[in-house]
């Protein structure tokens, strides 16, 4: 039989604020402008409840890459969320590249309710560059001594 | 070390503290952390260049005297973690006495002798030699030229990496942690009540000693550090399996040095960074 | 059991041998951090001179993190599935005789009410080479728990060192003597005098404290002032726990890979842990570290005695060595064998 080489699609965990970014989304949705699906949205009260495990865990949890998304600054739904959180991501990703994860895996967006054409962009901009930095072979290595070993599951 | 018992014992006899928590040498010659309750204990109080332990790290884990403010002997990077705790609102400036030791530098091998080559990592760096918050100031501070600093060539490396490189490197030392927590609980700003890898539902970091458990691990642990740790290397101190923790930590002050120009625990009245925001913080990095 | 002399170079082709036949050898690491798997017969370590590592090789018997099965739930149908069994044959080389006898104390524990089938596996699999230890520090107090650097507890085969590469290697148990003999040329040359052991006694550590004494006061004494001098200066990491030959608490969890599929896992614990006794009602009966302290020194010098007729304590001196705030653990119970002295006279 002929060996179909199976194109990788990158799986993206997008974490979004409930007032800006995922109105935005909704609102591309109902204005029918074309998006690529390979991100799976994570609806949070605001910026500001993103804790960092989350995006560890989206990691640990098979993510090749992460996207998180917000209220631009002046706007937070909550006045300062997006502000606080914009200091923690500061440090954050700056851990993240220092243990080897750079940034191509971990975007950072403001979109806001009425920006259904920027989420567009911004969600296909990264599902691009995780796709073309590839699987995150790194983190799915570390991932295997959880799964079942093959060579277990074939003595059933 | 008689100025310091002189001391210890004349807060003892008028009141000034309920207790002493400071370095005694025990019979095999160790010098550890101890805490005097009255003036006949005050007597076995020492201070030396074995004095590594960082003992603010009691101030939140003891209960609170009744009786007395808690009287501590602190060298300047112990200083700097009580002042960072003041900040942080977990104790009052009125609660502690300090009695603040001029340091030279320590050792943290106890059968090694001082000398400029061989102090702790912290001490090449030191960035609190004369104490800035005290109630008394003891010692004599020598003139002392801060050896190299051998931890920064090695960042340096680090940085200039590959990010796989440096995931590799990574990987090889998280794989031997073994979850003792020794880091966390030694640590004078680890304080909460709960750890976060206490918190089972859900069960955000994985209580395993797998890869992948102990990178959530180590990894929160220097993020729940940014901005705060400053930098008494007692993790990296007590790890059993020898893991360069102050890598990521100190990497963590960089930043907050580069970004914000801000150092932890250098003065009370302070705001801290992390708990605050300003509406002009960089975010080239967001779309 | 008879004993032979063998040289260093003999051990090497032995362990070579070993090697070509796809056993796992491990040995004490250069750094003395921990037990390693060796890869060549060159990085094996048999140095009776050398610190003990600073990690105990218990974690060959009864690992940091252990899978007890996976589960996989397709559609509606959960599947359990065994990991694959421990079957690795293995030797260990160079061990100490503080690290040898925590096999006998652990195989009771775990042979209690219930047999813990993967650690025995493991036990039956490994060979235990220990090597006589010359070394001491004020840490150690091997003696003074009924044990000494020439003791072969636990040993499947004991390393004497002669005179430079040279060694008597003496059988100590059946499964050592199995093993030694499919190695013939390790079995040529007999050693038929007889090693003094009276004359090695001066460099023994000295003993520290008095066993039976501090069992008698641990029994009769629940309520301290001592453990509250230890238990405020004691931090309440697990670094002594973990790193302790014999220590063997473990929890037990559930961890996914994904959606449907996951293992459950047994992981160290440490009674040093806050964690470790509190109740779901949020009560903690051993509420601070005074207490957990406590538990800790009751568990290895009373309570286990009185189960199981064994010290949970090979004397080794590690956890003194690691602990972050020097606690010396020698040192306490010295001062309950005082207590206990005084309270006699």
């Amino acid at each position: 039989m002929e060996k179909v080489e199976e194109k990788f699609e990158p799986k993206i965990a997008a974490f979004v604020c409930n007032w800006c970014t995922y109105t935005g989304a909704d609102l591309a949705g109902t204005s029918r402008l074309k998006q690529q699906t390979n991100a799976r949205l994570i609806r949070v009260p605001c910026t500001g409840r993103i804790d960092p495990v989350f995006i560890i865990k989206a990691f640990e949890n098979g993510a090749d890459g992460v996207l998180v998304s917000g209220c631009h600054p002046g706007d937070c739904h909550y006045n300062a969320g997006n502000f606080h959180a914009r200091r923690r991501w500061i440090f954050f990703k700056e851990l993240l590249d220092f243990v080897g994860i750079d940034s191509s895996r971990l975007h950072f967006s403001w979109v806001s309710a009425s920006e259904g054409k920027k989420w567009v962009d911004v969600v296909d901009g990264v599902i691009n560059s995780v796709r073309e930095k590839g699987p995150f072979t790194q983190y799915k290595k570390i991932n295997r001594e959880f799964e079942i070993p093959l060579e277990t599951e074939s003595k059933l | 070390m008689n100025q310091l018992i002189e001391s210890a014992k004349d807060i003892f006899q008028n009141n000034k503290a309920a207790i002493i928590i400071g370095y005694t040498k025990d019979k095999s010659g160790r010098t550890k952390p101890f805490i005097a309750h009255n003036s006949d204990e005050a007597e076995k109080l020492t201070f030396n260049h074995h004095a590594v332990n960082n003992l603010a790290v009691y101030l939140t884990r003891l209960e609170k005297p009744k009786d007395g403010k808690i009287g501590i002997v602190a060298k300047g990077c112990d200083i700097r973690a009580i002042n960072a705790l003041i900040q942080e609102n977990q104790i009052r400036r009125d609660d502690v006495l300090i009695i603040a030791m001029n340091c030279n530098g320590v050792v943290e091998n106890q059968n090694e002798e001082f000398s400029k080559e061989n102090t702790q990592i912290k001490c090449k760096y030191c960035q609190l030699r004369t104490p800035n918050n005290y109630d008394f100031l003891l010692g004599e501070l020598e003139d002392f030229e801060l050896p190299e600093d051998s931890q920064q060539e090695l960042m340096n490396k680090l940085e200039a990496m590959t990010p796989e490189e440096r995931w590799n490197f990574w990987e090889s030392q998280f794989g031997n942690c073994i979850k003792c927590y020794a880091c966390r609980q030694v640590c004078p700003l680890c304080y909460c009540e709960q750890c976060i890898v206490e918190k089972s539902m859900p069960q955000w970091i994985e209580t395993s000693s797998t890869t992948r458990g102990n990178f959530s691990w180590n990894l929160i642990r220097a993020f729940h550090q940014a901005g705060r740790c400053i930098g008494c290397h007692e993790c990296e101190r007590v790890c059993p399996m020898d893991i360069p923790l102050t890598l990521l930590t100190r990497k963590m002050g960089m930043i907050a040095m580069k970004e914000f120009n801000y150092k932890h625990g250098m003065n009370i009245n302070e705001p801290t960074l992390i708990g605050t925001y300003s509406t002009s913080d960089n975010e080239d990095f967001i779309k | 059991m008879k004993s032979f002399i063998v040289t260093r170079s003999q051990i090497n082709s032995l362990a070579a041998e070993l090697l070509s036949k796809n056993w796992s050898i491990f040995t004490q690491s250069e750094d003395r951090k921990r037990f390693k798997q060796c890869e060549s017969e060159s990085e094996i370590s048999v140095d009776g001179n050398g610190k003990p590592s600073d990690v105990s090789f218990k974690e060959l018997f009864f690992p940091k993190s252990e899978t007890l099965f996976y589960f996989n739930r397709d559609n509606e149908e959960l599947t359990l599935l065994d990991p694959a069994e421990p079957g690795t044959k293995t030797v260990i080389f160079g061990a100490k005789p503080c690290d040898a006898a925590s096999v006998p104390v652990l195989s009771k524990v775990f042979n209690w009410d219930y047999n813990d089938e993967f650690f025995n596996k493991r036990v039956e699999n490994t060979i235990v080479i220990s090597i006589a230890c010359s070394y001491s520090d004020e840490s150690c107090f091997c003696t003074s728990v009924g044990l000494s650097p020439f003791s072969e507890i636990g040993s499947d085969l004991f390393l004497i060192p002669t005179e430079k590469d040279s060694f008597i290697l003496k059988i100590v148990s059946e499964k050592g003597e199995k093993f030694i003999n499919e190695f013939p040329f390790m079995i040529q040359k007999e050693f038929e005098g007889t090693f003094d052991l009276e004359n090695q006694k001066a460099s023994f550590p000295k003993e520290k404290f008095d066993f039976a004494s501090v069992k008698e006061w641990l029994g009769k004494n629940f309520k301290d002032e001592i453990w509250n001098e230890v238990g405020e200066l004691c931090l309440g990491c697990a670094q002594c726990a973990y790193v302790c030959p014999t220590c063997h608490c473990f929890d037990i969890v559930d961890e996914n890979c994904g959606v449907s599929c996951g293992r459950r896992v047994k992981n160290w614990d440490s009674c040093q842990f806050g964690l470790f006794t509190k109740h779901a009602s949020g009560h903690n009966p051993r509420e601070d570290q005074s207490r957990r302290y406590r538990q800790r020194v009751n568990h290895k010098f009373n309570y286990y005695k009185q189960r199981f007729d064994e010290i949970l304590c090979t004397g080794c001196g590690r956890c003194t060595r690691g602990c972050p705030v020097s606690i010396d653990i020698a040192q306490v119970l010295e001062k309950i064998q005082c207590k206990q002295s005084a309270a006699i006279v």
